[in-house]
């Protein structure tokens, strides 16, 4: 077939294979905001077999709902037929920059990672206080929101690894970049081979990603493979820590947040529970949890380019924890985390942290 | 539509209730069918006030209203045939009123099922009538199609439970139908009239459903049949036995090759397997049911029958059935999920009929159904892109229906005609009932502008 869009080339099919049966319509979290039928997975899929059709063309006109999608990934757990929403979303983008019609957010976002090497265009990271590029067993890779907005939860992190005497090392990171194919540019090669580089110069065969999207991006994006033929494993911290016993107890009514990059993209659901269980043993699952949890609105880039909806998607995700009366909410991504904390209300008095960082204080609090 | 009447609907609903935008008038182009047309404009209404003002601009204006809940419709009713105006009644989503006393709920159109059930089962109560749809369908949806699902041979479809609607009239008055009691027979039964009206008659924004209480249990079996009149025999019997099944569903062997094939679930790839359900307050009643349902299975000649002995043992039971619509939609781009109805003791005639249409027209057509009612679901399986498949899907239809009204059938059980069946609507019923549906249509609509093109009027 003879087209000069990727999305259709790789994903005719599919986009055909949409019945528009409407049930994603039940977990989309921008529909479930929004009402806003176009902008549910089956408003997408319609507007793109018109663009195939040649009924509509894939320009300005189009930006609001093909980039609004945080690639959440409940619409296709959900789809009958079987449809990967979000695969076809970030490939309908490109095609989208392609043709001059990028969400303002992100025009020139893949200029700017060439200079400033995070999301963020920001000079210079928090040094967290350690030695870095050193020999070590492990890298522990912490990622854009882990270094310049989260860093106290990194640095909680990297003080529970202290702790439990693991041999790691950081390294001076760029961003793994998987996130310009987000919002519609290509990966960065020349970022991603100095990731490499640096990782295998520090001779370790593991790294631990603080964040399960930079998780995501090691194991599944071609341009990581140098990682894998290394015979480097990639592993989330919420998988490294789920072996440990740390020997403190909470007695807080604890629930937990699952990120969708780790749960519906990866499986992930299991580890930070079982370890969550040993700290916290008031442990609650909010009414929608594991492959059926909302999302806290932060991705597929909708954080940048809706910042609104992004926010109201978060509250939804905490009137929840309201809801079932937990005192804090754990989660595995530093994206939720911020997200999350953005959208805390004064009045609402729980909690909110990455797992690691919680184990961390309360290690501290009891002295070990 | 101009300009000024653009206007004159944001001056009704406000600016951020009012879309004329490309990417929403897509979206409201098209439903669960494979019928397709654009609105020019879409509105969000919240408050009957609004409806009534919309459609009393319309009438004026004389332009196409076409209500619209979860679009999830499989017969074309949501899609504006004609352009005109979509009127999303999804933002009016509210339970009014849950009154346990008087056993009923009251209602916004835009109410998902789903919450509805979520709401009722602390008090013990559900909406029986749950169609596979029910975690995104709308409840003036299920009331604008009669909506039915898997529990209709006990329980019914909508119009059982819908005692009371406020409606608005084309010319924007607002109508009061039926009562909050149980029993009423005072004046026409207007709520009848509008249940599986097709939104082509007025545009519901209240309703009042009565509810059930929840039995506690239920008992599971399932039986395969080598041949597909023994198990069109065990149906007929099971129905006539004395005692309701909560649920008796059928899948038939080109489903279950379906299944095997796309699945490990390793099914025995028989004429038909049939699941039922008994429901009740006790293990003691749910099993007598069971029981009953079971002897019937072996002595019209069942294969194997498998008894659920715990909840986890019925939910595997059901996987077949479950299952079925995924792997289904999965054969090939595009699915047609007919729905049609014929008396009990027809359906193996009409399965043996699918099959041979089916074959006839060289075309995938695995079919599930609630055999407890007679209602199928021949679900037809093509590849959407290639004309010729698409007309011989269109040709199949046609003959399936013939038969079906040959049987004594009717051409929908709970989907509704829509565009999809409006051309055979002249098969099942006579001039002197389309005449008198026509008069109907008139008198509520005389300016036609509500739903036009639907249901062959």
């Amino acid at each position: 077939m003879k087209t000069k869009y990727g999305f259709e080339r790789k994903f005719r099919d599919q986009v055909l294979r949409c019945s528009s049966c409407g049930f994603c319509q039940a977990v989309c979290p921008i529909f479930g905001l929004t009402f806003r039928p176009a902008l549910n997975a089956r408003g997408k899929m319609l507007v793109l077999q018109e663009v195939m059709d040649g009924d509509a063309e894939l320009n300005q006109e189009l930006i609001e709902t093909l980039f609004q999608c945080t690639t959440c990934a409940n619409c296709s757990t959900n789809c009958p037929s079987g449809v990967s929403v979000p695969d076809i979303i970030k490939e309908a983008r490109k095609d989208m920059v392609a043709e001059g019609a990028c969400h303002p957010a992100f025009i020139g976002m893949n200029e700017a990672l060439k200079m400033r090497h995070n999301i963020y265009g920001e000079e210079n990271s928090e040094d967290f206080e350690r030695e870095r590029n050193r020999k070590a067993d492990y890298v522990y890779f912490i990622g854009c929101v882990g270094s310049f907005r989260e860093d106290e939860a990194t640095m909680e992190t990297l003080d529970l690894l202290d702790r439990l005497k693991v041999d790691y090392t950081l390294i001076d990171e760029v961003c793994c970049s998987g996130v310009l194919e987000d919002v519609g540019h290509r990966i960065n090669q020349d970022l991603v081979n100095r990731n490499i580089e640096l990782i295998l110069a520090t001779g370790a065969k593991k790294v631990i990603t603080g964040c399960p999207y930079c998780f995501r991006t090691f194991n599944d994006v071609n341009s990581y493979k140098g990682l894998r033929d290394a015979g480097v494993k990639v592993i989330h911290i919420s998988q490294f820590l789920k072996d440990f016993d740390f020997d403190v107890i909470s007695d807080m009514v604890v629930t937990y947040h699952d990120p969708c990059d780790l749960g519906r993209h990866c499986g992930i659901y299991d580890e930070p529970r079982e370890t969550i269980r040993k700290i916290a043993p008031n442990f609650v699952e909010m009414p929608h949890n594991r492959a059926d949890a909302l999302c806290c609105g932060a991705g597929g880039g909708v954080r940048g380019a809706y910042p609104a909806n992004s926010i109201a998607m978060a509250r939804r995700r905490l009137d929840e924890v309201e809801q079932v009366g937990a005192q804090v909410v754990l989660t595995e991504c530093n994206s939720c985390l911020h997200n999350l904390a953005n959208a805390k209300l004064r009045s609402q008095k729980f909690n909110i942290y990455t797992t690691a960082q919680f184990i961390n204080m309360l290690m501290t609090e009891s002295g070990k | 539509m101009d300009e000024k009447t653009k206007r004159e609907l944001i001056e009704i609903v406000g600016e951020d209730c009012f879309t004329d935008r490309l990417i929403d008038l897509i979206s409201y182009s098209k439903d669960a069918s494979e019928h397709k047309h654009r609105p020019e404009a879409a509105v969000w209404a919240t408050t009957t006030e609004e409806v009534s003002a919309i459609l009393k601009l319309a009438n004026q204006e004389m332009f196409p209203v076409t209500a619209r809940g979860a679009g999830t419709s499989l017969a074309g009713l949501t899609v504006p045939e004609q352009g005109g105006l979509v009127l999303d009644l999804g933002r009016m989503n509210k339970i009014v009123e849950i009154n346990i006393e008087d056993r009923l709920a009251v209602v916004q159109p835009g109410l998902v099922y789903a919450d509805l059930e979520k709401a009722l089962a602390p008090h013990g109560f559900f909406f029986p009538p749950d169609p596979a749809s029910g975690k995104v369908c709308t409840l003036g949806g299920n009331v604008a199609t009669n909506a039915g699902g898997i529990k209709g041979a006990k329980y019914g479809t909508t119009k059982d439970y819908v005692l009371a609607l406020e409606v608005v009239l084309p010319d924007g008055r607002v109508l009061h139908t039926g009562s909050r009691c149980m029993k009423s027979v005072s004046g026409y039964d207007l709520t009848k009239l509008f249940v599986g009206s097709e939104g082509t008659l007025g545009v519901v924004t209240e309703i009042i459903l009565k509810i059930n209480p929840r039995p506690a249990l239920t008992s599971t079996a399932m039986a395969t049949f080598q041949d597909l009149e023994d198990a069109g025999r065990a149906v007929s019997e099971i129905m006539y036995c004395g005692i309701l099944p909560s649920a008796l569903e059928i899948v038939d062997q080109q489903t279950l090759i379906a299944i095997n094939q796309n699945t490990d679930l390793d099914l025995p790839e028989v004429e038909a397997i049939l699941v039922a359900e008994a429901d009740g307050h006790t293990k003691e009643e749910t099993e007598y049911q069971l029981s009953k349902i079971i002897n019937i299975f072996k002595k019209n000649g069942a294969g194997s029958v498998t008894r659920a002995e715990k909840p986890e043992d019925a939910e595997a039971l059901w996987t077949a059935r479950k299952s079925a619509y995924a792997v289904i939609t999965r054969i090939n781009n595009n699915i047609f999920v007919e729905d049609l109805t014929v008396p009990m003791s027809k359906v193996p005639d009409m399965l043996r009929a699918i099959s041979d249409i089916g074959k006839k027209y060289d075309l995938k057509m695995p079919t599930v159904g609630h055999a407890g009612d007679g209602n199928l679901h021949p679900c037809i399986s093509i590849d959407g892109t290639n004309p010729d498949e698409m007309k011989r899907m269109q040709e199949a239809s046609a003959e399936l229906f013939k038969k079906v009204i040959e049987l004594g059938g009717t051409l929908t059980g709970e989907h509704g005609i829509g565009l999809a069946k409006a051309r055979f609507m002249k098969m099942e019923h006579d001039d002197v009932a389309m005449d008198v549906m026509r008069s109907i249509k008139q008198t509520f609509d005389p300016n036609n502008i509500l739903n036009p093109g639907k249901m062959g009027l």
